[in-house]
């Protein structure tokens, strides 16, 4: 059964070897981690009186990855590939769609800068209508309007009645007093 | 006797009416979000966190108790009704139950999912209850040179056992041990690898590591590669008569006992969690079925020993977790930081300091079991609903919702950016295989792992072999050895045998849809 490569196998060949740099390039990353882990602890002072520092620990840690990046590195370059996690809502033979991470990530980061601006429950909105239309939701304005009560259901029962402080933004204000 | 008297002080609390709500909401949504798919426990525990911020402690850890054995039992019935495999670890009793719902016979594997789920649970918990406070006074009088030695066996097993390889599992927990030691140090005062950054001097909240991961690391991960497409549930036929026959009963009670029999030790000790003692219970049922040929096309004692066994390694995973404040898999770890944002320190001193807390708890998750098996079966409708819930609107509130948790940490944006690094991270993890688990499991016990480590060698003026001379410690290092050679066999061995199983199922001919099993199969 695996012997001879599927169809889809044949034609992925190419987003699969950039998985497989991808990989590297990760361990790589945990490697340097480790490395700065090391460096790190140099610059940690040590009081005269303390039998262990504080700098033993964060060395010990140092070298877990060190040691546990550098046996991936040498399996990745020996071919040993990491399986990708499977889950019932993944498809195994779709390409990764970095264009929708990329609107994920974008959609986050607006939110972050949204809160102060218009409020909790309109930037939650926004981000839950946009996330929804990147994942594929047919009709944009449905996702924003589902956010939108999303985003009012949560804001009145933990910002209203539970006391969170989430701020209401200044389309909302009236709603404070309110409740 | 003593014991019985605290159990039910503990029942009278937890049986008040508000309680008793709160056990009900945590066993509701705790199922609800176990149900839908791609949430495993672990991240429906992370991600109704903030929900419990605004209660009193014994109503958090209540409505805890509950989220975590509905969040436990929920997985079953979307493996069951969802026609796409589920989580990898537990393929092949996903299978049972998928098969015994494609011929039809889906009431009954949801039927012995959930009295296996409660008989396990309860079992599980009768043993919790006899077993955890004498674990509590004997631990009460370990030093730290023998917690460091129970900390390096939950480290070594979690890393190696956890995951495709032990490399990997060995790389998450060095990155979550890294994450630990961010912040100010207790003793010296001191800022690490802080950057001189002023949000990473108190340390990175754990809620933020756990929710990053699990929610928002699985959402990019499902948005990367998203089935599209209609979602396929397999129908069940809905009444009271069709859900087990005498038959079924016959061939259900023992894989239910024998399932609590393997999931509760196993949860006990930390040799792989609830993975392991779902597929030792398959194989021994495999083996011990007079209708072995059915096994892979829906034998109910594939779905009723598994999920029992799952269940009882619920309950098992909290002895450690109360007697020595010790999480033996990512839900722990999750479940400990709860314990944490109420000032409560799991460990030997909590049955002794705060036995109200601890019996109304242990209470509690005799109710929850109960609550679990009234709700679910008449729910069944409503978990079919949920299953049906578009994929884009799914994975969008699941990320509001872990960025809401994020908020509500300290209410402010910058958490919201720690998590959308952690998730990238988590992301990246999954794509190249490395398990997450050990990363929270190291974030938690790391800075625990640092104290008991300069305290023990604080004692021993810097003497080493003070770590290694200690009967408990010895006999802990002996253990670990015999768990890691165990533990790494008995991987191997699943993964023949998934291999050889499938296979099997590839090359007989199926008597029912078995076409779309064999197109899944190819590698």
């Amino acid at each position: 059964m695996t012997a001879d490569p599927t169809p889809t196998e044949r034609t992925a060949g190419a987003s699969r070897l950039s998985r497989h740099i991808g990989e590297l390039i990760f361990a790589v990353l945990l490697f340097a981690l480790g490395l700065y882990a090391l460096i790190g602890s140099f610059a940690i002072r040590v009081p005269t009186n303390a039998q262990v520092g504080p700098t033993v620990f964060p060395i010990l840690v140092s070298v877990i990855l060190l040691g546990s990046s550098s046996f991936i590195i040498v399996g990745v370059l020996r071919g040993h590939f990491g399986p990708a996690e499977e889950g019932e809502d993944i498809d195994p033979n779709a390409k990764t769609d970095w264009l929708t991470l990329a609107k994920l990530t974008g959609l986050v980061i607006a939110h972050i800068l949204l809160i102060p601006l218009i409020g909790w429950a309109l930037a939650a909105a926004v981000l839950f209508g946009g996330a929804a239309w990147s994942l594929g939701a047919k009709r944009w304005w449905v996702a924003l309007l589902v956010g939108l009560v999303v985003g009012l259901f949560i804001q009145i029962v933990f910002g209203e009645l539970l006391g969170l402080s989430l701020p209401l933004g200044p389309v909302l204000s009236w709603l404070g007093p309110l409740i | 006797m003593e014991n019985f008297d605290l159990l039910l002080e503990g029942f009278s609390a937890a049986l008040q009416p508000q309680y008793l709500v709160f056990a009900f909401l945590g066993v509701l949504l705790g199922t609800a979000v176990g149900v839908l798919p791609g949430i495993g426990p672990a991240m429906t525990v992370a991600l109704l966190l903030p929900l419990t911020y605004t209660l009193d402690p014994t109503a958090a850890l209540i409505t805890f108790a509950g989220i975590y054995y509905g969040g436990m039992y929920g997985g079953s019935t979307t493996s069951i009704l969802l026609n796409t495999p589920g989580e990898s670890a537990s393929i092949v009793t996903a299978i049972e139950g998928n098969k015994m719902a494609k011929l039809g016979r889906g009431a009954a594997a949801l039927a012995t999912a959930a009295i296996g789920s409660f008989v396990a649970g309860t079992i599980g918990t009768v043993a919790l209850t006899l077993v955890a406070p004498g674990l509590a006074r004997l631990a009460v009088q370990l030093g730290p040179a023998d917690y460091v030695a129970i900390i390096v066996i939950a480290f070594i097993t979690v890393g190696a056992l956890f995951g495709s390889s032990p490399s990997r599992g060995m790389a998450s927990l060095g990155v979550g041990l890294f994450i630990g030691l961010i912040g100010t140090e207790i003793v010296s005062g001191q800022q690490r690898y802080t950057l001189g950054l002023l949000p990473l001097a108190d340390g990175i909240d754990v809620v933020l590591v756990a929710v990053g991961l699990f929610a928002v690391g699985e959402t990019f991960y499902v948005a990367s590669r998203l089935r599209h497409g209609k979602v396929q549930l397999i129908p069940v036929t809905r009444g009271w008569r069709s859900w087990m026959s005498r038959d079924d009963w016959k061939r259900s009670w023992r894989p239910w006992l024998r399932g609590t029999a393997i999931g509760f030790p196993v949860g006990v000790v930390p040799a792989g969690g609830a993975d392991v003692a779902t597929f030792l219970s398959y194989a021994t049922e495999k083996r011990l079925s007079r209708h072995t040929k059915q096994f892979g096309r829906g034998a109910i004692e594939g779905v009723a020993g598994p999920e029992s066994a799952n269940n009882a390694a619920a309950a098992g995973v909290l002895v450690p977790l109360l007697t020595l404040g010790l999480p033996t898999t990512a839900t722990a770890a999750i479940i400990i930081t709860a314990f944490q944002t109420y000032g409560i320190q799991p460990g030997p001193q909590l049955f002794t300091n705060q036995p109200e807390l601890v019996w109304a708890l242990i209470a509690s998750l005799y109710i929850g079991n109960v609550i679990l098996i009234v709700l679910n079966l008449p729910l069944v409708g409503i978990w079919v609903k949920l299953l049906q819930i578009p994929r884009p609107y799914l994975y969008a509130g699941i990320l509001t919702f872990a960025v809401f948790g994020a908020y509500a940490v300290n209410f402010g944006v910058v958490d919201i950016l720690i998590l959308l690094i952690i998730g990238i991270l988590g992301f990246f993890m999954r794509r190249y295989g490395y398990p997450v688990a050990p990363l929270v499991v190291g974030l938690i016990l790391g800075p625990m792992a640092e104290q008991k480590l300069r305290q023990a060698l604080q004692l021993s003026q810097g003497d080493l072999t003070t770590l290694v001379t200690q009967p408990f410690a010895i006999a802990c290092y002996v253990i670990l050895i015999i768990f890691v050679g165990g533990g790494l066999w008995l991987k191997r061995r699943q993964a023949r045998f998934e291999k050889t199983f499938t296979e099997e199922l590839a090359i007989a001919p199926a008597p029912d849809a078995g076409g779309d099993l064999a197109k899944r199969d190819t590698p």
